[in-house]
């Protein structure tokens, strides 16, 4: 498609500086890349490798943010003529931004003016650019939403932000973006926010839209399923420099530099774990680690853990004395058992329940009915104190975001030595040598132990959040969402160690993620949560081979796939929105009853959420 | 580390600078100068405006402005100090359980403070002081209690952010007692914000200190502290405004460097606002 | 609906708190009105006798009982200073005070908000560094410190404003305004320093938020961005601030309405602590303090108008 045309953009030995505390820092150093007409261009990089900096300097944003371009060109064909946006001046630069170049960003949720209505902030571009009256701007309002599939439009217009769903959000601001058809879409991370369903929407609308109109997509991800779904053209960036640039099948297929493979090697690709029945780590690039399947070694029959009927609800508090006004059903008539040495994986969209699951074993939250049983001990039945000296002592949990779940004051030493000491574990040096040993077991060099969090990066600290957590030779560990905030190299290495951990000492887990790829990796059973409730469970083979339930099949469709070659989500999708989880007081919910289509492998016949009638 | 991050700006440098010099004026000033040198009078030179016998010149005995405000300085910092500390000794133990505890504690310890907020810091301070009988002691028992509420507040909310946080959580699954919970856990990573309001605090104390003399319901003769020497003054404005100028630069600078101070610690050290301005 | 119901509860339980807790204030710590109306040298049969028609005898919930019954009915009693009934008296002083609050409130924040905003535009350059230091300057000079300068600059320098009284706007509105408005700008400068640096910490956040980036991408100006996306955004928080800065304001006015004579309530009040008048002093600490709690309140309902998102909650 690039062809011999003349390029929309060329960019050109771009540097870009931001003012630190001692002196420039450099967040771009030296890229050069066009971008033809009509071309979906994506960047891909890890965090700091300035691929956001680089579209925000495109659009001269980077300067509100402290940055400057140093050098370099960015030449924009406008009416013709080429341009250098580097050198163009304050009124040049606002009469192209949302005219000739359109830009989405990351969080939906904060995009738009909170305090403004939606059609006060769809015109005011249109008014700008096209001098349209206040009549004229409104009608084109309406037929851009329409565009973009929003229901009742007309509604639409006068409502505030927060009136609308994340997703609803994220539409209006592509329909913002597209008010004045510009020739370039700059998408910044535009689905990393969203939830995997409304991300695959957005992703479709997006792609519908350039073959609609003919502009060149700018698309800035991490994710490297996302852009062998968008790209034409990839580019990969690292630490402020291009280390790769071609077509999307040939990066995918035979990336030349090493950092690309590296990249590649990491990431999930759904669909690939077919036919296995057992988990398998990740063969990563440079690394010799084994990466033979981790087969279950389970000789006792009964269970480690078995939930049955675990209800988790949340009180809502309002009016007078803040009284409780209704609940929100986090955690509706789960049941479900977990044998030693395997993993089951929750997975589900935001609000699914699938955390307060986790957090109602541990008794985190307190569970509202329902039987958590943990080696034939009853969970829900122990006094804090006996919770604190048993459960405790055999379950454990590693946190989502590894900057929060270290206590920023106090040595990594002490973080990993608290639960020996507490739970009385080792005495004397034993307990030196325990810890000593732990580190080596998450492949952190011992000199860390005097460290603080703050001195280590995300993926250390979760090493030292793992490491925690193996202190007391638990028997379950609770991972919620526990590699969601890492890059994708640095999640592809923890989840190799949780593997590896698993093989050696025989520990179970219970993984929570939002990430299918990942899921299909790491899990021998796999729950489906929806609203609450557990509405598919089976092996992985059978959740992934052959999904029975409605949802769980939604679920999988709008994964995007890690390969060029299997484009899925480019038909336009329309999933159902998810139904709000908060039910009136006294609200009697049915009972969870499965079909057991094949052996353990069972789908929720219920109807779920609110218009579904109570009992 | 992170303490020398309040001295990289200018602002902070200044700020520490400033307050350095007041301690240690209010500490050493009593062991360098004899005390009757700010008592002694000199009628010949009564209301007499900056010269060199009297530098910043003197009030209406005639007694010199510069040693009084030099040695002016012990009273005024060691009741905002006292003051301080007694709202934080009050007012941290009751933050941290309000914010701990959550629920019905929760609930009824902040529907109290809220109504004590309700009554204006000077005017709670002015009033106790006057019912307990103004002096030196019951200035900082006043200003003490005037100002715990709005400290058990802003240690509640942080008290409540941090008891909330994913590392709490894993203290509390590692085994910890809420005992330790508090004293290892909660109370380090609240720490920085007590220490930002307790400047800030220090700052309003010395003004508070300065109001409430100034009224004549502080601090009494004989005790000299800034606020009385300005409300001593309040009389010869026209023939001498320095005798009100000098006492009030003396409560500006430190307020002033207290407040730099406090606020390049609160850009170092405040988790809700480290990384912006 | 409910919203506003359920505000009206909590505030009047919030002045029941109020009141109960004035009069602890007042009457558990160490002090007695009999000895505060006769002196200490007095006689103690007398003294005794007084205490008796006074009921200071009765235990102290009967007398708390009968304090907030006679406010209740309108029976706020008498100054043992003024030898008036309070309440005409306080309403008087406090529509007196209410003017120099509205007045300190007005020129505060007609200077504060643009300076804040301009200074949160060029933040950490030298527009922002001369706005922010002169504003710390500024909250860090007592209030009787600015009174006190603008008594010597514009009264008995220039000899524009007059120093010191007060003149009912019924009798004489513009010589009421005269002698309000130095006292409003002893009140004011500090107010306005404090608000300044307010309204420039909200802006700078607000100006780092996600909305203003795609205000910008879609090619509106900077004056609009921020001065319409922004500060739409800050006129909530700057508010409340504001709201809050109305107990400060009833604070200070006690210091600088003695400091230029002017009759209102934070000079009845001064009085009051002074003479040790304890049913006048609990009254006009009573009333205070509703007057700052109503403030505030009305703060939170006026931000639910320009904060659709307190709308449906």
């Amino acid at each position: 498609m690039a062809g011999d045309q003349t390029p929309l953009v060329s960019i050109d030995k771009l540097r870009v500086e931001f003012r630190g505390e001692d002196g420039p820092i450099v967040g771009v150093e030296d890229i050069s890349f066009s971008i033809a007409p009509g071309e979906t261009v994506c960047v891909v990089g890890e965090s700091g490798s300035g691929k956001s900096v680089t579209s925000l300097s495109l659009m001269r944003l980077v300067e509100f943010g402290g940055g400057r371009i140093t050098s370099g060109r960015l030449g924009f064909s406008l009416n013709g003529k080429q341009i250098d946006l580097a050198q163009a001046d304050t009124q040049t630069m606002q009469a192209i931004r949302g005219d000739e170049i359109g830009m989405i960003f990351q969080e939906p949720m904060t995009s738009l003016n909170p305090v403004f209505t939606i059609e006060r902030q769809m015109t005011d571009g249109l008014r700008v650019h096209r001098g349209q009256s206040r009549s004229a701007a409104r009608a084109r309002a309406l037929e851009l939403l329409q565009q973009v599939r929003i229901p009742e439009p007309e509604q639409r217009l006068k409502q505030y932000p927060h009136e609308l769903s994340g997703g609803m959000r994220q539409r209006v601001v592509i329909a913002m973006a597209m008010a004045c058809e510009p020739r370039l879409l700059i998408a910044d991370e535009p689905t990393t926010a969203l939830d995997v369903t409304i991300q695959a929407e957005i992703l479709a609308l997006i792609d519908r839209l350039k073959r609609e109109t003919g502009m060149a997509v700018l698309f800035i991800t991490h994710d490297m399923a996302v852009v062998a779904q968008m790209a034409d053209r990839v580019v990969v960036m690292y630490r402020g420099n291009l280390v790769e640039e071609g077509p999307v099948e040939r990066i995918f297929a035979d990336p030349q530099e090493e950092y690309t493979r590296k990249l590649l090697a990491a990431v999930p690709r759904l669909g690939e774990m077919r036919g296995k029945s057992a988990p398998e780590p990740m063969r990563l690039v440079g690394e010799t680690a084994s990466n033979a399947p981790v087969t279950p070694i389970d000789v006792d029959p009964k269970p480690l853990l078995q939930v049955h009927n675990l209800t988790t609800r949340y009180p809502v508090k309002g009016g007078l004395f803040r009284r409780t006004i209704a609940n929100v059903h986090a955690v509706e008539d789960v049941s479900f058992d977990i044998p030693r040495g395997q993993t089951l994986a929750l997975v589900g969209e935001s609000g699914c329940g699938k955390s307060s699951c986790g957090r109602s074993i541990l008794r985190l939250s307190e569970p509202t009915s329902g039987e958590v049983l943990l080696d034939q001990t009853d969970i829900l039945a122990l006094s804090s104190r006996d919770l604190r000296r048993r459960a405790w002592r055999d379950m454990q949990m590693v946190f989502q975001d590894p900057f929060a779940s270290l206590n920023p004051y106090m040595r990594l030493r002490d973080q990993v030595t608290e639960p020996i000491r507490n739970f009385g574990i080792h005495t004397g040096s034993a307990v030196e040598d325990r810890v000593s040993e732990l580190f080596d077991r998450v492949e952190l060099p011992r000199a860390f132990m005097s460290r603080f969090p703050h001195e280590l990066s995300g993926g250390q600290r979760q090493r030292i959040a793992i490491a925690r957590a193996l202190a007391v030779n638990p028997k379950l560990i609770i991972a919620d969402e526990a590699v969601s905030a890492l890059d994708v190299s640095v999640q592809a290495q923890v989840l190799n160690l949780m593997m590896e951990l698993q093989a050696e000492l025989g520990i179970s887990y219970l993984f929570i993620s939002h990430d299918m790829a990942v899921v299909e990796r790491v899990a021998h059973r796999v729950g489906v949560m929806y609203l609450g409730r557990l509405v598919e469970i089976g092996s992985r083979q059978q959740i992934f081979e052959n999904p029975q339930h409605s949802y769980t099949k939604s679920l999988l469709s709008a994964v995007p796939v890690a390969d060029p070659t299997k484009r899925n989500i480019h038909d336009d999708l329309n999933f159902r929105p998810i139904p709000s989880p908060v039910f009136p007081l006294g609200y009697k919910s049915k009972p969870s009853t499965y079909d057991e289509v094949a052996p353990a492998h069972l789908v929720l016949q219920n109807e779920v959420g609110l218009d579904a009638a109570p009992e | 580390m992170k303490v020398p991050a309040a001295f990289r700006n200018t602002k902070g440098i200044v700020g520490a600078v400033v307050v350095l010099t007041v301690l240690a004026v209010a500490i050493l000033a009593p062991l360098l100068i004899p005390a009757d040198w700010a008592t002694r009078m000199d009628m010949r030179a009564r209301l007499s405006a900056p010269t060199w016998a009297h530098p910043l010149g003197t009030d209406q005995l005639g007694r010199d402005l510069m040693f009084r405000v030099l040695l002016g300085a012990q009273t005024s910092i060691f009741i905002a100090s006292a003051a301080v500390l007694m709202s934080i000794v009050i007012g941290l133990p009751l933050g941290l359980i309000s914010g701990y505890m959550g629920k019905t504690t929760d609930n009824v310890l902040m529907r109290l403070v809220d109504t004590l907020l309700s009554f204006p810091a000077l005017l709670l301070a002015l009033t106790i002081s006057a019912v307990l009988g103004p002096n030196l002691q019951n200035t900082i028992i006043a200003i003490g209690i005037a100002f715990t509420p709005f400290l058990a507040r802003i240690i509640r909310g942080e008290a409540l952010r941090v008891a909330q946080m994913p590392y709490v959580e894993a203290a509390r699954t590692a085994g910890n007692s809420d005992l330790r919970l508090i004293t290892l856990h909660i109370l380090p990573n609240i720490m920085p914000v007590v220490i930002v309001q307790a400047t800030i605090s220090l700052a309003f104390a010395i003004l508070a200190e300065a109001g409430l003399s100034f009224l004549g319901l502080g601090t009494q003769p004989p005790d000299a502290s800034w606020g009385l020497m300005i409300q001593a003054s309040r009389d010869y404005l026209d023939r001498a405004p320095w005798t009100a100028l000098v006492p009030g630069a003396a409560v500006a600078l430190t307020v002033l460097g207290l407040n730099m101070f406090g606020d390049a610690l609160r850009d170092a050290l405040d988790p809700r606002t480290r990384g912006e301005a | 609906m409910s919203y506003i119901l359920n505000r009206v509860f909590s505030m009047m339980l919030t002045l029941f708190l109020i009141s109960a807790i004035t009069f602890a204030v007042t009457n558990i710590l160490p002090g007695d009105v009999a000895m505060m109306i006769m002196g200490t040298q007095s006689n103690p049969e007398a003294l005794a006798g007084l205490r008796e028609t006074l009921g200071l005898n009765d235990p102290l919930l009967m007398q708390y009982g009968r304090w907030i019954g006679g406010m209740l009915t309108g029976d706020w009693g008498s100054s043992l200073v003024f030898k008036e009934p309070i309440a005409p008296l306080l309403l008087q002083k406090m529509t007196a005070s209410g003017l120099l609050v509205l007045f300190s409130m007005t020129i505060a924040l007609a200077c504060a908000v643009p300076l804040g905003v301009w200074a949160a535009v060029h933040a950490n350059r030298w527009q922002d560094t001369a706005a922010s230091s002169t504003a710390m300057l500024g909250v860090s000079l007592p209030d009787f410190f600015w009174g006190i300068m603008l008594i010597l600059l514009f009264a008995r320098g220039l000899g524009w404003l007059p120093s010191s009284g007060f003149v009912d706007p019924a009798d004489d509105l513009g010589a009421a305004i005269r002698h309000a408005l130095l006292p409003s700008l002893a009140l004011g400068l500090g107010l306005m320093a404090h608000l300044t640096r307010m309204t420039r910490a909200t802006m700078t956040g607000i100006l780092k938020q996600e909305f203003i980036r795609v205000a910008r991408a879609k090619g509106l100006n900077e004056s609009t961005v921020v001065w319409r996306y922004g500060l739409a955004n800050a006129v909530g928080p700057v508010m409340t601030v504001a709201g809050l800065q109305v107990g400060y304001l009833f604070g200070s006015i006690i210091v600088i309405e003695s400091l230029f004579n002017y009759t209102g309530m934070g000079w009845l009040t001064y009085q009051a602590l002074l003479n040790r008048d304890i049913p006048l002093i609990q009254a006009s600490v009573f009333v205070i303090a509703a007057v700052v709690m109503l403030a505030n309140l009305l703060v939170d309902l006026l931000y639910a108008v320009v904060d659709p998102r307190i709308r449906l909650s």
